[in-house]
């Protein structure tokens, strides 16, 4: 049976990362799963939202989920921040029932409300503990056995772990184990639970940077085949900043850098062109 | 290096503020505060329940004159009266001092700072931070102190006291950082390097560098300590580590039972309970496990300090740092179960002979907080009055040092002095042949004090304990310092560690021996009772030519007559 | 009640401690030793070090003082991770091994290394004192001890959580920012100029918030929440991390500094089309020069790609954001009204 979803449309995946939806939409069906879109949510607030403006984060928040409510679905993302962001917008609602009224009473308008019914979670989660590894093992093709794969969780799916609470936030599995299904090999990675310096990239560049280099040298060093992440911000850095970090750390190398959806997509048999692989900066 | 006008040793709650007041007394003097640890590590922190002042905010009806009182009655009436009041009246401009500089108090809901019943207290006069008092208190006077701009030598440890006929030159000290001795020349010199309870070791709930160090400076430069042989021992240490469950955790309602189910308090304390005063409670559950009823275990016998009956919200609300130790440290959430406890060596009354200023009886001397004795704890020191002990007292000892620094001529420590300190401490760096080790010497002290001149204590065990001490200090000599890098050598500084507890530990056991009574923490089974007669008065321990010579000092009377102290 | 585990007789393991060693005076560089001892349950890993000093090496360097959690001194990585020494059971980091039977215990992170398993903390110490991590009091001197300041249980919890804090340096060795740049003001003093700043018997706020708006202050905080994970009191540091970001915006406004203007733009574009124009959020928050100078070279190459984001205008709004920019705009009239009574 399809498993039916709400889908969020995280805004980098909607500009910078459009590879991302693509290859979900490619294989999604293959998986027994089925993402609604949901065209009308707005942007979270990245991390930033909520200390700008604490009441209107629940709101675009609570807005958001309530969306999925309204279609009786859990709400599923594709990005650590989005998720992160929201799931604290929802613990918040949650704990407070004055907010949780008076944004009700907001939503009100738009016809929706937010009940607390729906769940936030990460594609990742979805993949791992929905669909499930056996039924993912079955469905490979062309399994990814002769690569070495460092897994680059991101902060976002794993800290606080208050607020996402699926893995253990210094030494997560999940990913570990969506590689290994897929036939690859993950590697014993340091920095696979570490920052990738994307949220400070244009405050602190240069210390951003750093970061990144750490994480992009130590898959080097490793001898990995390629990064794989579960969040489109780390992408952005890792793939997109790679050549300026490395060079800013005076390291004469290149590592490429997947989404896990791009992952997902070549072990089922996608091409790397339909995927849109060809979209990265470090091929 | 340019002379000090003021040298204060160690950076505990009674170094730091007589810092702070030093400064604040005359700001153009030049002072620096030593410490071996970063002041914030120290054993300050360590005091979770709180500090007495009669602040009335809880009892409308607390006055001083009660909490000078409640601290007379406590010391066994071996404290100096006039002292006890400097301690009492100042406790309540104290705190509010603290309190304005910043120190987070728990708060009462009319907004004033809040106050809990405490062992010994006729009323709830203990100010707190949830269990994080001393903590607190330690964080903002060392942030007071980065504010105001004090001079830290961090991680350097004391050796010696440079002394030339009557009064002193200054301190000689280690850089651990680098392994050089220093000479520190000043004016006046301040000891607040806290207790000596940790020579108990393993049966002890100090900080392991609770060694006594300016006890055993101010010794060897032949200033007297007084009355050492009173050493409290809490009555709650945990089973396994000897680490403290505040008697908050009793403030709070906590019950001890025995293995037969019963609250035995009531045997001892029928009035009181579980908040009768320390010694008593240590006492009561010493009996209880030598008369058979406590709990046994391969880590020895024990009792239950049971909070299970004040449910999950007040323990996590109140007591929260008591909840995460005895689940870190011994594996027991007292949400779940009783936490398993016996007695431990906790704080020491004994300490360097001091007046009501701070003064010793070298010129530009002084000694406050632990490390001193005034006395204000007499016989036995009741809880909350420690914190405020050090803050009153350094206080004192910094704005005395600070009004009489101008009178003494600053000192000049010869170059001799500072080289024979280093040649002492490299002596066992290359000792070869049959060498001892300094841990298990260290151990084996700690076992004989608290077999010998613990809780109980009779003439033939003490003089054992004299003998096991003298042959420890022989062996010392043996000792080896294999570590033989100048840069933090952490082995060296244990070794010179275990020398002044070895060096005190005589002192505290002449003290047994000679008092032949029993008075607060001083229990002698062969002179089971007070005898005020021959023995109320002070003993004052004094190095004259390598040997321990005992003396006596008169109790400074005022309103309070003798009584028979009963709870 | 759970009955008590004490009666068995008592099992020990074989653990080898892999440990980081370095004494300046002769190495070149650091190595690891190792130790096998036999530990029993309910030891802790400074108890382990300590009988290996004791028994095995005695040069083996390491702070240790009260031994019970609250002098902060025995801070180390151990397995990877920073911790208390002296709150940590061996058997439990051992389930977590990586390599059977080993825990590889390493000095903490990001302050200078002095010998073994010391490190400096002079650092922190100057950054506390640059930060003025103290509480500035509004009580002369010269008034003080005489009565005290009233202070709600409300305000008292504001702080509270956050004198819990040790300064046993963990979140300093966690910190992402700290790796990358050593000047970085470091989560335990963004916390402490949190927990003077919420004090209102403090009187330095708007100082201590104009130099933590700086460079190098609590703008550069990315965000990775591995100081509150780390943290050995369980403090969250975030909030305190993200109160003062608050405070900064409410106080100084949205315009003060490049991390203000480019948290605002946010809120401007989330308003005006419910999604972010990312082709503009390096104008907004660096302004234009910086922008070229820095992100040109780059763009030209993601521009190739089809990578760049779409300009303002290609950018669709959200669906219904007609609606949905009512519920905004309304939304911040109760702001401020909320500002409006709080202030009163």
């Amino acid at each position: 049976m399809v498993k039916r979803y709400a889908y969020y449309l995280s805004c980098i995946n909607e500009s910078m990362t459009k590879e991302v939806d693509r290859s979900i939409d490619l294989w999604q069906k293959d998986l027994g799963i089925e993402l609604v879109k949901l065209h009308e949510s707005t942007c979270c607030g990245g991390s930033n939202l909520d200390y700008v403006s604490p009441k209107h984060f629940a709101l675009v928040n609570a807005r958001n989920i309530a969306l999925a409510e309204k279609l009786g679905l859990d709400l599923v993302v594709s990005c650590n921040t989005c998720l992160m962001t929201m799931r604290t917008a929802k613990q918040k609602l949650d704990e407070s029932p004055e907010l949780r009224q008076e944004i009700n009473d907001l939503l009100k308008k738009e016809g929706l409300e937010y009940k607390g019914t729906s769940e936030v979670r990460h594609i990742l989660w979805v993949l791992v503990d929905d669909v499930g590894l056996d039924a993912i093992r079955e469905k490979v093709k062309v399994p990814l056995k002769d690569y070495r794969i460092a897994p680059f969780y991101g902060c976002h799916i794993l800290r606080p772990s208050k607020v996402l609470g699926r893995d253990n936030p210094l030494e997560p599995t999940s990913l570990d184990q969506l590689i290994e299904a897929l036939g690859g090999k993950t590697i014993p990675y340091e920095h696979k639970n570490r920052c990738c310096g994307f949220h400070t990239l244009l405050v602190a560049e240069e210390e951003s940077l750093n970061v990144a280099a750490e994480a992009l040298e130590e898959a080097i060093q490793l001898k990995a085949d390629f990064i794989v992440t579960p969040c489109p911000l780390c992408h952005t850095v890792l793939d997109g900043y790679q050549a300026k970090a490395l060079k800013q750390a005076s390291i004469k190398s290149s590592i490429p850098v997947f989404h896990i959806s791009e992952m997902v997509g070549l072990a089922l048999g996608y091409s790397a062109k339909d995927l849109g692989i060809k979209r990265h900066i470090v091929s | 290096m340019k002379p000090f006008d003021i040298v204060i040793v160690g950076g505990g709650g009674a170094g730091l503020y007589a810092a702070m007041e030093a400064m604040k007394t005359n700001p153009a003097l030049n002072i620096a505060v030593l410490s071996k640890v970063y002041p914030n590590r120290s054993h300050t922190s360590a005091a979770q329940g709180g500090a007495n002042a009669a602040l009335a905010n809880k009892a409308k009806d607390d006055t001083v004159e009660m909490h000078i009182f409640d601290t007379i009655k406590g010391s066994d009436y071996l404290a100096d009266q006039d002292a006890v009041e400097v301690l009492c009246s100042e406790a309540p401009k104290i705190i509010r001092e603290l309190e304005n500089m910043g120190t987070p108090w728990s708060r009462l809901p009319d907004n004033t700072i809040a106050q809990r019943p405490f062992g010994g207290a006729g009323r709830p006069r203990c100010c707190y931070c949830a269990d994080k008092t001393g903590h607190t208190i330690l964080q903002t006077l060392y942030e007071q102190c980065l504010k105001k701009g004090v001079i830290f030598f961090n991680e350097y440890f004391a050796l010696n006291l440079s002394v030339h006929g009557s009064r002193s030159r200054g301190l000689v000290a280690m850089n651990m950082k680098t392994g050089k001795v220093e000479a520190f020349p000043a004016r006046t010199v301040i000891f607040a390097t806290g207790g000596y309870a940790k020579m108990y070791w393993n049966r002890s709930s100090n900080a392991a560098g609770n060694t006594g160090d300016g006890q055993a400076i101010a010794f060897r430069a032949g200033i007297p300590l007084k009355d050492m042989e009173f050493v409290q021992f809490h009555p709650t240490g945990l089973r396994k580590s000897g680490l403290l469950v505040t008697e908050g955790a009793r403030g709070e309602g906590g019950y001890l039972i025995n293995k037969d189910g019963e609250r035995f308090m009531s045997r001892y304390a029928p009035e009181k309970m579980e908040l009768g005063p320390r010694d008593l409670v240590s006492r009561s559950l010493e009996t209880e496990i030598l008369q058979g009823r406590g709990f046994d275990s391969p880590a020895g016998k024990y009792i239950h300090l049971d909070l299970t009956h004040l449910g999950a919200d007040l323990i996590k609300s109140r007591l929260p740092q008591i909840r995460e130790m005895t689940m870190n440290f011994e594996g027991v959430d007292p949400i779940e179960e009783p936490i398993p406890v016996r007695p431990t060596a906790h704080y020491s009354m004994g300490g360097i002979d001091t007046d009501n200023f701070g003064r010793t009886v070298i010129d530009g001397v002084y000694a406050a907080g632990e490390c001193a004795c005034v006395s204000v704890h007499g016989a036995n020191r009741l809880g909350g009055n420690s914190l405020l002990d050090i803050l009153v007292f350094g206080r004192i000892a910094g704005h005395t040092a600070a009004e009489e620094a101008g009178r003494f001529q600053p000192g000049a420590i010869p170059e001799e002095e500072v080289n024979a300190q280093l040649e002492e401490i490299r002596g066992g760096m290359h000792a070869s042949g049959h060498y001892e080790r300094y841990g298990a010497l260290r151990e084996e002290l700690g076992q004989t004090l608290a077999l010998n001149v613990g809780i109980y204590r009779e003439a033939n065990q003490i003089r054992q304990g004299i003998k096991d001490v003298a042959e420890l200090r022989e062996r010392f000599k043996k000792v080896r310092v294999f570590d033989s890098s100048d840069v933090f050598n952490t082995n060296l500084l244990q070794v010179l560690e275990l020398k002044n507890m070895l060096d005190l530990a005589g002192t505290v056991a002449a003290g047994a021996l000679a008092r032949q009574e029993s008075r607060g923490s001083h229990t002698r089974t062969d002179f089971p009772t007070r005898d005020d007669e021959k023995w109320h008065k002070h003993t004052l321990a004094t190095l004259v030519d390598g040997t321990i010579t005992l003396g006596e000092k008169p109790v400074t009377m005022g309103r309070h007559e003798l009584q028979e102290r009963t709870y | 009640m759970t009955v008590s585990t004490d009666h068995h007789k008592e099992a020990k393991r074989d653990v080898t401690f892999r440990v980081f060693r370095f004494n300046p005076q002769v190495d070149s560089k650091p190595y690891f030793d190792d130790y096998t001892i036999p530990v029993e349950r309910g030891i802790t890993v400074l108890r382990a070090l300590n009988y290996i000093k004791e028994h095995v090496d005695a040069s083996v360097s390491f702070r240790a003082f009260c031994q019970a959690g609250i002098c902060g001194s025995c801070g180390m990585r151990v397995n990877n991770i920073s911790m208390l020494a002296c709150t940590t059971q061996v058997w439990e980091v051992l389930e977590k091994s990586r390599e059977p039977g080993i825990i590889k215990v390493e000095p903490l992170r990001n302050l200078p290394l002095i010998k073994d398993l010391i490190v400096d903390m002079d650092p922190l110490v100057g950054k506390m004192t640059h930060y003025s991590n103290w509480v500035d009091s509004t009580m002369p001197e010269e008034e003080m001890g005489k009565k005290e300041f009233l202070v709600s249980e409300e305000e008292f919890l504001k702080y509270d959580k956050a004198t819990d804090c040790i300064l046993c340096a963990s979140c300093v060795s966690e910190c992402s920012i700290l790796r990358a740049n050593k000047e970085y003001v470091s989560p335990a003093v963004l916390l402490k100029s949190y927990r003077m700043n919420v004090d209102s018997r403090d009187g330095s706020h708007d100082l201590r918030l104009a130099e933590l708006v700086k460079d190098h202050g609590v703008w550069d905080c990315t965000h990775c929440y591995r100081c509150q994970e780390t943290c050995v009191k369980s403090i969250p540091i975030m909030d305190a991390i993200h109160g003062i970001r608050e405070d900064a915006i409410e106080k100084r406004g949205v315009k003060d500094t490049s991390g203000a203007k480019h948290a605002e733009a946010f809120m401007d574009d989330i308003a005006k089309k419910g999604k972010l124009v990312e082709a503009t959020l390096p104008f907004r928050t660096n302004g234009v020069f910086w922008t070229i100078q820095n992100l040109l070279p780059m763009a030209v190459k993601m521009i190739m790609k089809r990578r760049t984001p779409p300009p303002p205008p290609m950018v669709k709004p959200s669906k219904g954001i007609k609606v949905f920019r009512a519920m905004f705009r309304e939304m911040s009239e109760h702001v401020k009204r909320d500002h409006q009574s709080h202030n009163k």
